[in-house]
Formats: C-alpha cells, sequence, structure tokens
C-alpha cells in the first residue's frame, strides 16, 4: 500500500535535469562548430562594413592560406590544378558563384592570380571575404 | 467567497507550464546553430574583361583609384581598425590621403546613375590584402552600390 502510494505521488519523470544537460551540449557545439573547420587555417581580414555574402552553401569556397596554400572547399588544391579543380567543384549547382576567403598576412599578388586564375575558369566576379571588426574576438 | 473560490482555482495551476517555452527555444538553438557560421561577409569584385564594350566613351568615363607601396606602405597586416594615416591614393588624376576617400568617391560617382558607378583598381603587388580590403572599403563607404573592379591584367 504505501508503495503505491509513493508511487502515485511521483507520477512523471523530471525533465528539468534533462533539458539543463542537453542545453550545456547545445551551447558547447554552439561555441566548437565555428573552430571545427577541416579546412585551412584562414584568419579573414577585418574591415568595418562588410557587405553580406550570404550562405556559404550552393557557393565555391577559395581559400588562400598564410603560405599562399590554394584550398578549394576545404581541400588542398596544388596551384598548377586549379583551375581543373575549380571546374570540377562546380559539380551540379546550377549558378555557381566563386568566393575567396584569404589570409589577412598574404600580399596581394596572390590573390589577385587566384582571382585571374578563376576568372580565366570562366567565373565573373568572386566575393573577397572579410570579417566584420569586432565580431568576434579572434 | 466567490472571489475566494476563485483564488483556491488558480492555487490549482499555481505555475506556468514552460514546456512549450523550452521547446521553442531549443528549436531556436538548433536553427541559429546551423545557420550561423554558414553565413558571410564580404565584397563583390570584378575584373573587366578585354572586350567590346571597353570602348572610348566608356574609358572616359572610369574612375581609376592607383594604390602605389611607396605612396601608401601598407606592407604587412594594418594594425588595429582603419588604415595608417601617411597612406595616400591616386584617384582619377589626383594624389588624395586615403582618409578622404569616402568624400571623394561620393562626390564623383554620387551624380551617376547606381549601374554606372564603377571604381577601377589599380593596386601595387605588394601591398598587403588586408589593407587593400580597407581601402576597398573606405571607398564602398562614400557611394551606395558601387562595383569594385580591378585592372589585374598582367
Amino acid at each position: 500500500m504505501r508503495l503505491g502510494e509513493s508511487g502515485k505521488m511521483q507520477a512523471s519523470i523530471n525533465i528539468t535535469p534533462l533539458v539543463d544537460v542537453v542545453l550545456v551540449l547545445l551551447i558547447i557545439f554552439m561555441v566548437m562548430a565555428p573552430q571545427m573547420r577541416r579546412g585551412p587555417d584562414v584568419k579573414l581580414p577585418n574591415t568595418t562594413k562588410p557587405n553580406s555574402q550570404g550562405d556559404e552553401r550552393g557557393r565555391i569556397l577559395v581559400s588562400i592560406d598564410e603560405a599562399g596554400g590554394l584550398w578549394i572547399n576545404d581541400q588542398p588544391v596544388p596551384a598548377e590544378h586549379f583551375g581543373d579543380a575549380l571546374n570540377a567543384a562546380v559539380g551540379t549547382e546550377p549558378n555557381p558563384s566563386v568566393v575567396i576567403r584569404g589570409d589577412a598576412k598574404l600580399h596581394f599578388v596572390q590573390v589577385r592570380e587566384a582571382m585571374l586564375a578563376i576568372e580565366q575558369a570562366g567565373f565573373h566576379g568572386v566575393g573577397l571575404i572579410a570579417k566584420r571588426a569586432g565580431a568576434e574576438g579572434k | 467567497m466567490e472571489f475566494n473560490n476563485k483564488g483556491s482555482g488558480s492555487g490549482l495551476q499555481s505555475e506556468i507550464n514552460i514546456t512549450p517555452l523550452v521547446d521553442v527555444v531549443l528549436v531556436l538553438l538548433i536553427i541559429f546553430m546551423v545557420v550561423v557560421p554558414l553565413l558571410m561577409e564580404g565584397y563583390d569584385v570584378d575584373i573587366p574583361r578585354a572586350s567590346a564594350d571597353t570602348s572610348a566613351h566608356v574609358a572616359e568615363s572610369q574612375l581609376i583609384l592607383s594604390i602605389g607601396s611607396a605612396a601608401c606602405p601598407i606592407l604587412g597586416p594594418p594594425a588595429g581598425e582603419g588604415i595608417p594615416k601617411d597612406c595616400q591614393v591616386t584617384l582619377g588624376d589626383q594624389k588624395i590621403p586615403a582618409t578622404e576617400l569616402p568624400a571623394r568617391v561620393g562626390e564623383i560617382l554620387g551624380g551617376r546613375p547606381a549601374e554606372q558607378r564603377a571604381l577601377f583598381l589599380a593596386v601595387d603587388d605588394r601591398l598587403n590584402y588586408e589593407g587593400v580590403l580597407r581601402i576597398i572599403d573606405l571607398a564602398k563607404s562614400g557611394v551606395a552600390d558601387l562595383k569594385i573592379e580591378f585592372i589585374a591584367t598582367n
């Protein structure tokens, strides 16, 4: 009798600790996600008022790391095969556009050469990705 | 007495049901988690092609911004925000401090229709990429819908 009574008193599971744990996990993943890129370590240039470039899905990401190495969609690509790799990256995308994520320490010539190669591969215009100054600590 | 009855009625449901609130907040969190790292900001630029539309009357109205490494010595990443004060650029045929760029670009291109607002950039190869982007940022803040074209043929 007593057992049955106490069972009735606590009929529903207390989900509050579960929700707490899930929320904390969510926040941890939220903070970690931007740092878990597989691609190169690129420190984007800081500028005051960059325009929105929209979503990175559906764009071809060309990254240039500090040493001048080229990456397409987070895969390293040798400079001599850059044009072919760029065309291969188009895939089934109906309206492909290219953005360049160049490291802040680069000399302009390295970005210019990448822009020329992209132009020669048949793409019109690129987006140069920057970071709004003071957006996130680093 | 009626009042008392109501009081005891609300006493039955003394706590707010927060479960729907938590559900909504969780879904919002997941949405932001997925979307925020994928949003990018930057500048649209173009390399003009040598073609029929590069005719004489177009060339006449072209506004060229030259950034040399002697007049504007940004060879490493500029510190802090903005660009160094000693940076001088050549806009059209005039040498001006880079800090005056927004005003001058607005003055020259502001009167043109939006589709003709183009700034042609000739940039020294040795300049730092971040410095170049900051100068583009300055120029774009002078007038809306400014198109940036790089003269980068050689």
